[in-house]
């Protein structure tokens, strides 16, 4: 059963969905516009929503409940607000520094082996025990690493096998990147017609659909050809 | 035409008949489908085999760290996950990672209402939403030392001691993280969980793929689902087709638009822009 | 106390002990070093949460601005800060439904969709436009580019099974020889970047701004 307030949401989904896609038609427009700052605005008060209910669950249940060590998390917080202040914006810097260290601590502690010692592991395979497609894989993908690395250095003078290695660096690198980008696109194109779908599935709101795209269309091109486009489009 | 003016064509066309094109392609099979073959990648066999040895009972964490936005590529290898999920009757513990995807939960249960009906699903008891738990790397690893230490409540505020997530301490209480992302907490998640052995498969967008790919190879991720296509692909292995399969038609002609464009373009080059700069 | 808060020694100290009570305790086993860890890493999230109010600072002020100066337009901006105000108001009316529920699905959701889904336009343009095959490296692109996009779409993939194969040997080896090759350079990177601000040797990463290393 569709009820009013599902036919509202879709309408209104649709109609600022397709004032976003007006950019496509060359210049910003007022519709535009006004799908920005719809998102921008509403998505911002959500963040906020979001976060103080992060700060009230994590923070100030878990104090009420006697856990009065995290305390120091609100007095710190309330510090670092002062980054703002023209004249105490000092008092900031001690809980920067706390919760960069940490964050440091955090991330140091496991990318060295994740990105970096098990990463190189898994390129060191070996190179002559398996069937042909496995050892064609591992051969590909070691001297794939090593000379796409070499074709990186620029500290030193690339000349005879180094200056070979680079050179084939540089084509390996470019069919990677073509298979690269044919994943992006795919990623693009998926999420483009991912949205799509949600307004053509179920198919009640396929007529509102191509009602917002001819409605938007229609209203951006007058806009464009009475001139209303230079005169309520703001400037940025 | 002459051949000369189709080679200015094609070499100088108004970018906007590339927008309009591909908006016709992808709209009209999605209004009226065809329903094309699919073929299944090895590597969505290797995620449809990881996330169905999961057993009766086993702790699930199910994170999505994606915006709306990515959602919508990735709903279709969300729902059948959750579906094999539900059907293999794990505890599922729901958490988000950026404030837009605070809603999609409800989106998924909606959509699952039947199997959750049908395999007996009570919240609390089989499944609970935490919402918003993993804004940052601090938060993450705050989950995975002392759990109850970082969440004592779920996204409505209700506490979480009577749920089963009662049983869950660390990092080695989980049977297996199933992040579905755009990139989020991603990292957060593996340094955290699957560095220390808790197993995880992922399920990210295309612009993902080629970076996540090392982290399959070195076996901290047990498996990897591709964008939608992947999505897609489980959905036909698990014999319930859903968005995924509807979108490849659009999938398709959107594909060979762009390569009908870039074949277009070099034609144009070569038959017209290089003639002009040999010219000048 | 002002002086003690501008000490930079103090600060560098503070990041210290902060960096090894979260980093040592991954490597050793001890209880009691756990427990302070985690406690840390539990107010550090707290505090990371509590930044985003920098972020909306710099955002409301310059909308405030615009709409100080009434430059073109300067009415959206003001629609966007009383939207922000709103939602904020929604969130007390309850989440499961009413206001709030109803902006999520009719405003955030399609918006954030649109938001990306934008740049597969963009991004088909751009390589309608400026993919030419002008030398042997643009070819080697174009060429995997096509294989991989032909494969990826299900109808060629179906239909033309001896695709697959050599389309997942080139995501499977160089694609991801790229990536790999990308990861480790990065997290070296990182590595060397967080060495250089624990060694006091990037002080704008601080908030000390201009001020000189060595003075």
């Amino acid at each position: 059963m569709v009820t009013i307030i599902d036919y509202s949401i879709a309408i209104v989904g649709a109609f600022l969905a397709m004032c976003m896609f007006s950019t496509l038609y060359g210049k910003s427009s007022p519709l535009y516009a006004l799908a920005e700052e719809s998102y921008i605005g509403f998505g911002t008060g959500l963040t906020i929503v979001i976060n103080a209910e992060y700060i009230w669950r994590t923070g100030i249940v878990n104090i009420m409940k006697g856990d009065y060590i995290l305390i120091l998390a609100l007095i710190l917080g309330a510090m670092i607000l002062f980054r703002i202040h023209p004249e105490y914006n000092y008092v900031a810097r001690i809980p920067i520094a706390i919760a960069l260290g940490a964050q440091f601590g955090l991330s140091l502690r496991t990318i060295i082996f994740s990105g970096f010692t098990q990463q190189i592991i898994a390129t060191i395979v070996p190179l002559f025990e398996g069937d042909a497609v496995t050892l064609l894989y591992r051969w590909t993908v070691a001297l794939s690493v090593i000379f796409m690395m070499t074709f990186f250095f620029y500290s030193i003078e690339l000349k005879g096998p180094l200056a070979a290695s680079a050179k084939l660096g540089e084509y390996f690198l470019y069919t990677a990147f073509g298979a690269i980008f044919a994943q992006t696109f795919m990623g693009r194109l998926g999420l483009f017609v991912g949205f799509m779908q949600s307004f053509t599935i179920p198919p009640w709101k396929k007529p509102i659909l191509v009602a917002s795209m001819i409605i938007v269309f229609a209203l951006v091109v007058i806009m464009d050809r009475t001139g209303i486009i230079e005169k309520y489009t703001p400037s940025e | 035409m002459s051949e000369s003016k189709l080679m200015k064509t094609l070499a100088t066309y108004d970018r906007r008949w590339v927008y309009l094109t591909l908006f016709i392609v992808v709209t009209i099979p999605l209004l009226r489908p065809i329903g094309m073959p699919i073929s299944v990648s090895p590597d969505t066999k290797q995620y449809y085999d990881v996330i169905s040895s999961v057993k009766e009972g086993d702790h699930v964490l199910f994170t999505l760290n994606t915006e709306f936005s990515g959602y919508n590529e990735i709903q279709s290898g969300v729902i059948a996950s959750m579906r094999i999920f539900i059907e293999h009757g794990c505890k599922i513990c729901v958490a988000v990672g950026h404030p837009e995807a605070t809603g999609i939960p409800e989106l998924i249960f909606n959509q699952l209402k039947k199997e959750l009906v049908e395999n007996g699903y009570e919240y609390g008891r089989d499944y609970v939403i935490l919402g918003y738990v993993m804004p940052n790397e601090a938060s993450v690893a705050a989950m995975a030392q002392n759990f109850h230490g970082a969440i004592t409540q779920d996204w409505l505020g209700r506490p979480i001691d009577d749920t089963f997530l009662a049983e869950i301490n660390t990092w080695e209480d989980w049977d297996l993280i199933a992040d579905f992302t755009t990139g989020l907490a991603t990292s957060y998640l593996m340094n955290h969980f699957a560095l220390r052995g808790t197993p995880m498969t992922v399920n990210c967008i295309g612009v993902m793929i080629a970076s996540q790919k090392p982290y399959v190879d070195t076996g901290v991720y047990k498996a990897i689902l591709q964008s939608m296509r992947g999505g897609a692909e489980l959905e036909y292995l698990t014999g319930h087709p859903g968005p995924g399969l509807t979108a490849m038609d659009a999938f398709t002609f959107g594909h060979y638009m762009l390569i009908l464009f870039i074949i277009a373009g070099n034609i144009g080059y070569y038959g017209y822009t290089k003639k002009q700069m040999g010219g000048e | 106390m002002a002086e003690i808060l501008k000490n930079r020694e103090l600060q560098l100290i503070a990041m210290a002990l902060a960096f090894l009570l979260v980093f040592i305790p991954y490597f050793v086993e001890s209880p009691a070093l756990d427990a302070a860890s985690t406690k840390l890493i539990t107010i550090t999230a707290i505090v990371n949460a509590v930044t985003l109010i920098l972020a909306l600072n710099s955002q409301i002020r310059r909308g405030l601005n615009i709409i100080r100066m009434r430059r073109r337009g300067w009415y959206f901006k003001a629609y966007m800060i009383a939207t922000m105000i709103l939602m904020v108001v929604f969130a007390f009316f309850g989440r499961e439904t009413g206001p709030y529920h109803w902006v999520m699905y009719a405003v955030i959701n399609p918006l954030s969709s649109v938001n990306y889904g934008i740049l597969a336009f963009y991004m088909a343009s751009t390589a309608a436009r400026a993919f030419r095959a002008r030398n042997t490296q643009a070819m080697l692109l174009l060429a995997t580019g096509f294989i991989v996009l032909l494969y990826q779409a299900p109808l060629t993939g179906a239909y033309a099974p001896w695709l697959e194969p050599i389309a997942l040997y080139f995501g499977d080896t160089f694609g991801m020889a790229a990536g790999r090759m990308f990861l480790i350079s990065v997290t070296v990177g990182a590595i060397v970047f967080g060495v250089r601000v624990l060694l006091g040797k990037e002080p704008t990463v601080l908030g000390i701004g201009r001020e000189k290393v060595d003075e």
